[in-house]
């Protein structure tokens, strides 16, 4: 009878138990990414910014601030990835062309194609990647973004845990004249000036850190007062003794 | 008669001089774990509970900055509104008076193998994560230190005594102050350590995580078996 119930809350017990034990495994990849973005190389933005990118499976939720931005003109901003990129943000070398600034396609190799688009409203597939309309603009030259629930393949999930995607915000005022212009077209849509799309600021998403962190080496801990507290007190309870014994034996010498 | 009468008063004599050195040696001992290696502080429940704070904002809510404004320069709805933010400037120093801590020289704090955060390697030093944000951007910014050494008390020894409302400065390379408040100090488990909470999203605030070692000492693993957490956000 007692054994048959014990038989019974084991089973019962591991039929509790497994569900969890799966949502475990399945959420293995899942955590807290940030990306702290920084200016371009030779593109001169003064700009910068930080990106948190949280995964749940194959579904990212998105904060990202910015300042330092050309005001009132659209920002494209995107999750970059590529299996043969170098999952990093482009240097100075990058410059193909050696026209002195980064440009899209100087970008390619660094950080990859489009994967995400980090739009406010609609679609975020690369398709939008030039959704002009639909990106921040950035009033005062900053950009408060927060979009949740974004569905990614569970290829970009994984790369963006493995510290593989990029975060890249475009849109690079060269002349200073505090609009897109210029006679060179973009590389992604000659509709658009270069201005329009060359990455402003960029940033590697990375793991937060995980777990907590080993900062004692116990020299004031508890125990360590404790123990002193006992021994003290036990030598001041043999004190108690030996000092009766020692005014016993004064006694009897009288 | 008179041997019996010696030898016990040779007896009574080193009895005596035990008494004295069991009462100071004890006595020592006692005074001691009450004195100065006290155990660390840790907070209490009430410093744990999140503090009723106001939704993020840049300026004190007023009657002009409400969406129905006539000035029409309201911004568009989907733009998150996000509180103060600063530009990126590595921490050169912490301040909180409160808690009587002033640190210079914060050293650059890198993971471990397993993604956990590394103590700084001077007990004397307090430690920034440096892949993160920096103090007063978006984002949580993470400075660290040792609660003691193996001798005595370390720079983060009284963060468990830390209070809501309490104000932490810290001091950045360009020369700017990046002030924040506390919003609440707790005590996590190391075992069941809520790293989301801890170094997740900040939700448009640019907030501080102050982190030490607290809760019981495992002799066997050399390590404190929890950690205290500060969570505070930036004023100005
Ligand atoms: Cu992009």
């Amino acid at each position: 009878m007692r054994t048959t119930s014990k038989i019974a809350s084991v089973a019962l017990g591991s039929a509790v138990l497994l569900p969890f034990l799966g949502a475990g495994v399945a959420q293995a990849a899942d955590g807290s990414t940030m990306a702290t973005l920084r200016p371009v190389a030779l593109n001169g933005v003064k700009g910068s910014g930080t990106a948190m990118v949280t995964v749940n499976g194959t579904r990212i939720d998105v904060t990202m601030a910015a300042n330092g931005l050309l005001p009132d003109a659209p920002h494209a901003a995107h999750i970059h990835f590529g299996a043969d990129a170098r999952h990093e943000c482009p240097v100075a070398g990058d410059d193909a062309k050696g026209d002195g600034t980064i440009n899209t396609t100087d970008g390619g190799p660094a950080y990859g194609p489009i994967v995400v688009s980090l739009t406010k409203t609609g679609d975020t597939s690369p398709k939008s990647g030039l959704a002009v309309d639909r990106f921040d603009t950035a009033p005062g030259g900053k950009i408060n973004y927060e979009r949740g629930s974004i569905n990614v393949s569970s290829g970009v999930a994984q790369a963006i845990t493995e510290g593989k995607a990029v975060v890249v915000v475009h849109g690079v005022d060269h002349n200073n004249d505090g609009k897109y212009d210029g006679t060179t077209k973009s590389d992604l849509d000659p509709s658009l000036p270069t201005e329009a799309t060359d990455p402003a600021i960029c940033g590697v998403l990375n793991a937060a850190p995980a777990g907590g962190m080993d900062t004692g080496a116990g020299g004031t801990s508890t125990p360590n007062n404790e123990g002193m507290l006992l021994l003290g007190g036990g030598l001041l309870m043999a004190a108690v003794g030996t000092g009766a014994f020692t005014a016993r034996k004064a006694r009897n010498r009288v | 008669m008179s041997d019996i009468t010696k030898s016990g008063g040779r007896r009574g004599s080193i009895a005596a001089a035990v008494t004295v050195v069991l009462l100071v040696v004890g006595g020592f001992l006692v005074a001691k774990s009450f004195s100065g290696t006290d155990a660390p502080p840790q907070p209490d429940a009430a410093q744990s509970a999140p503090s009723v704070t106001p939704a993020p904002s840049s300026s004190p809510p007023s009657p002009t900055s409400s969406p129905t404004s006539a000035t029409g320069k309201t911004a568009a709805p989907s733009t998150a509104d996000f509180g103060p933010i600063m530009g990126p400037s590595a921490p050169v120093s912490l301040k909180i008076p409160s808690i009587g801590v002033d640190t210079k020289g914060i050293v650059d704090l890198g993971l471990d193998k397993s993604g956990k955060l590394q103590a700084p390697t001077d007990f004397g030093r307090a430690g920034w994560y440096a892949n993160g944000p920096t103090p007063g951007e978006f984002g949580p910014a993470v400075i660290g230190a040792h609660v003691d050494s193996k001798s005595g008390p370390a720079v983060f020894y009284r963060l468990g005594s830390l209070k809501k409302g309490a104000t932490v400065s810290v001091a950045r390379k360009d020369g700017s102050t990046a002030r924040f408040v506390v919003d609440r100090v707790a005590r996590y488990s190391k075992a069941d350590f809520p790293t989301m909470t801890v170094y997740g999203d900040t939700k448009g605030r640019a907030e501080l995580r102050l982190i030490t070692c607290g809760g019981a000492f495992d002799q066997s693993t050399g390590h404190y078996v929890d950690n205290i957490v500060a969570f505070a956000h930036l004023t100005s």
